[in-house]
């Protein structure tokens, strides 16, 4: 799955998270959105993980710079 | 489980439709995953914040909820929010106070913590499971172990204790989830002190000694069923202490759900069956004795004789059988008379209707039979269609529709968790007997000319008492569930009952009937406050309520001859008494004129009374009243 394809995957669980209306681009980050709080990024991480069947190691959401950078670690965590 | 799809609700809250609120209920009560159950919360708070409107009579009640625990309290406080909200009947709107990160033992000490100035009305505490570990050696001597497992479950409860005492709140107490792993192997089975036994210790001690005020959300129990290793999250819990998985969570918020509402709603108290393809396999009209499926002669009529089996085990829990059917009723009767393989007989059953009436009207006709809420009755059966019209028509029964397998129907109640019990009590044990008691009772009725000798011939015998720690907890059994004949409606728990009996400004007793059919045990109580004012002293009935199953006995007349004998020798000069109409309570709208008492107020939601004790002459009734309240035996 490419950047953009998973991107385009994110945006139904985004809306699925927050209250208001949030575009998902790949240089969105966490600051950028109001409610986007360390409580929410919690529920967001963790239904991430469901929506796309895969387990994030420890730290490694945490590592990441923006969305651009969490489409391309869950893309790498994909079955090919 | 196919993931929820939410256009429907979504479509409902655009358009600002109070259906949405039903969708809504329909939807979180069919979901179980975490990924189900989000995006429906997150709706839940957009149709919160927009103000979308609840349909009318539906408004959820309010409740003041603290959490507070050993872990991270979110998501978990919004799952919690989200169910109490979606609660069957109107649910709950929940304003939550969440603890911070593992200070509940602090928050509960500090008389003074920001716990107590929220003022609760219940306490969940979830406890920090890191600290449920032997502290020891795996080849301690068992005893030493033990010890340490019932100190931990002591602690927690002492916790409880305070937290109850200091708040008066409700207390839910999550205990601890099996771990999921291998280590030590077999010889976890050899010691208490493996997290595996010494988990499964301390959760037993806790159960075996949490007193009434205590209500334990098992989650040994949910981690059990949905499996340890899916109930693990690691990770979870080094990056957010995040107790256990999403979908535990989901297990645990609803249970929470589940206990609030059984603590606030009356319990169900009949189950209507219905009969073809429900207690038998196939159609008695078509197939006849010999060709339904019921015994040991194929796995399908085993399945259907197991049903009936555990069916049977509901009145011993207080509830009711009831049968529905459509169909002649010599010929729905005939298997329970002739067929030798049945486990249910026609004498399980307090009502019995098979005709081709529609089934909403037979089961209105049993609860006026029965006098009871239709709002306490579960309707099985496997046609969705007659589950539907009954859900049209009598809105207020709950419907559960069997799956196609026999092998599943026991499941399929049991997990409908409509006949939970609370504390059983004795009374529940024998409620099915007094409602046989009942009918023959009417029998007789109908063959008197007049009620006085009808009266006469009942032999009733009546034993006062005034409140007695041992009937605590029927007592709080009736004070929460008798709606129809109850003034006030004030609700107390058991540990508000013993308040009660402690508290010497109160003057309050129980009233049990019996007569020549049975004993009716204890079936009305009274609760008067006595307060000194400059112009004397007065008795105020705080509550009086009374079992619909004595009703037109003269129990009420008895019950105001003993009041005006306590208020007397409490040095009163008037009996001041309140109604506050609810929905159900208007069979005691003019209770109090009736009984002689003057009008003193008059407004559509209250209505007060007063009777002078000097004035009033005992009712001459046919119940012999062999002890009253507070007098030596």
């Amino acid at each position: 799955m490419t950047q953009a394809e998973v991107i385009a995957k994110l945006q139904p669980v985004f809306d699925d998270v927050f209250m208001d209306k949030v575009d998902v681009t790949p240089q969105l980050t966490a600051k950028d959105v109001g409610e986007w709080d360390s409580l929410v990024h919690i529920t967001l991480v963790l239904s991430i993980e469901k929506a796309f069947k895969i387990r994030f190691g420890v730290g490694e959401v945490e590592a990441t710079r923006n969305v651009g950078d969490l489409a391309d670690l869950i893309a790498k965590k994909l079955p090919a | 489980m196919n993931a929820v799809s939410i256009d429907d609700p979504k479509s409902l809250l655009a358009d600002a439709d109070p259906r949405f609120w039903d969708v809504l209920r329909a939807r979180t009560r069919d979901a179980e995953a975490f990924e189900d159950l989000l995006p429906l919360s997150t709706l839940r708070r957009k149709a919160l914040k927009r103000g979308l409107a609840f349909p009318t009579g539906a408004a959820p009640v309010r409740l003041k909820l603290a959490i507070v625990g050993g872990c991270s309290l979110f998501p978990l406080h919004e799952l919690i929010e989200h169910f109490l909200l979606n609660a069957p009947g109107s649910g709950f709107h929940a304003q939550v106070f969440q603890g911070d990160y593992d200070n509940y033992v602090s928050e509960i000490l500090e008389a003074d913590s920001g716990l107590y100035e929220f003022a609760p009305e219940m306490v969940l505490i979830v406890p920090s499971f890191k600290r449920c570990r032997y502290q020891g050696r795996m080849t301690d001597p068992i005893e030493t172990q033990r010890e340490q497992g019932v100190q931990t479950a002591t602690q927690l409860l002492d916790l409880c204790r305070t937290v109850h005492e200091r708040s008066k709140a409700e207390v839910l107490l999550v205990n601890f989830p099996l771990p999921p792993y291998h280590d030590p192997g077999p010889f976890r089975g050899r010691t208490l002190a493996s997290d595996w036994n010494f988990r499964k210790l301390v959760n037993m001690e806790l159960g075996l000694r949490a007193p009434s005020y205590v209500h334990t959300c098992d989650l040994e129990f949910l981690s059990a069923r949905r499996g340890t290793l899916a109930s693990t999250d690691e990770k979870a819990w080094f990056e957010s202490k995040q107790p256990c998985s999403v979908d535990l969570l989901v297990d645990l918020a609803r249970e929470v759900a589940h206990i609030v509402t059984g603590l606030r709603q009356g319990p169900k108290k009949v189950a209507v069956l219905d009969l073809d393809n429900t207690v038998w396999g196939g159609v008695i009209g078509d197939d006849g004795i010999d060709g339904i499926d019921i015994g040991d002669t194929s796995p399908r009529a085993e399945a259907f004789k197991a049903f009936q089996q555990y069916l049977r085990t509901l009145p011993e829990r207080g509830i009711l059988l009831a049968v529905c059917s459509k169909n002649d009723e010599d010929k729905a009767l005939e298997p329970f008379e002739k067929h030798p393989d049945m486990a249910l007989r026609r004498e399980d059953f307090v009502s019995f209707k098979a005709n081709w009436m529609p089934k909403s009207d037979n089961i209105r006709a049993i609860a006026q039979e029965l006098n009871l809420g239709l709002d306490s009755f579960v309707f099985i059966d496997d046609n969705p269609a007659e589950i539907e019209i009954v859900k049209q028509f009598a809105p207020e029964v709950t419907g559960v529709l069997l799956g196609p397998d026999p092998s599943r129907y026991a499941r399929e109640i049991m997990d409908a968790r409509l006949f939970e019990p609370r504390a059983i009590t004795v009374e529940d044990a024998e409620r099915a007997e007094l409602y046989k008691q009942e009918a023959q009772r009417q029998q007789l009725e109908a063959n008197f000319t007049d009620m006085d000798s009808y009266l006469s011939s009942l032999n009733m015998k009546c034993v006062i008492s005034e409140f007695r720690t041992v009937d605590a907890p029927r007592i709080a059994q009736l004070i929460g569930r008798s709606n129809q004949f109850n003034v006030t409606t004030h609700r107390r728990t058991e540990a508000e009952v013993r308040q009660v009996i402690e508290d010497p400004a109160y003057c309050a007793y129980t009233m049990r009937l019996e007569d020549r059919f049975g004993d009716y045990g204890l079936i009305a109580i009274v609760i008067g406050r006595v307060e000194g004012r400059t112009e004397g002293n007065v008795f105020d009935v705080d509550t009086w309520l009374m079992s619909c199953r004595v009703l037109k006995r003269q129990v009420e007349e008895e019950t105001v001859n003993e009041m005006v004998r306590l208020a007397k020798a409490r040095g009163c000069t008037r009996i001041h008494g309140v109604y506050l109409p609810t929905k159900k309570n208007g069979m005691v709208r003019d209770l109090y004129p009736r009984m002689g008492f003057a009008v003193a107020l008059e407004q559509p939601d209250r209505r007060e009374f007063e009777l002078d004790p000097m004035l009033y002459t005992p009712v001459d009734t046919k119940i012999n009243v062999i002890q009253r309240a507070y007098q030596p035996l």
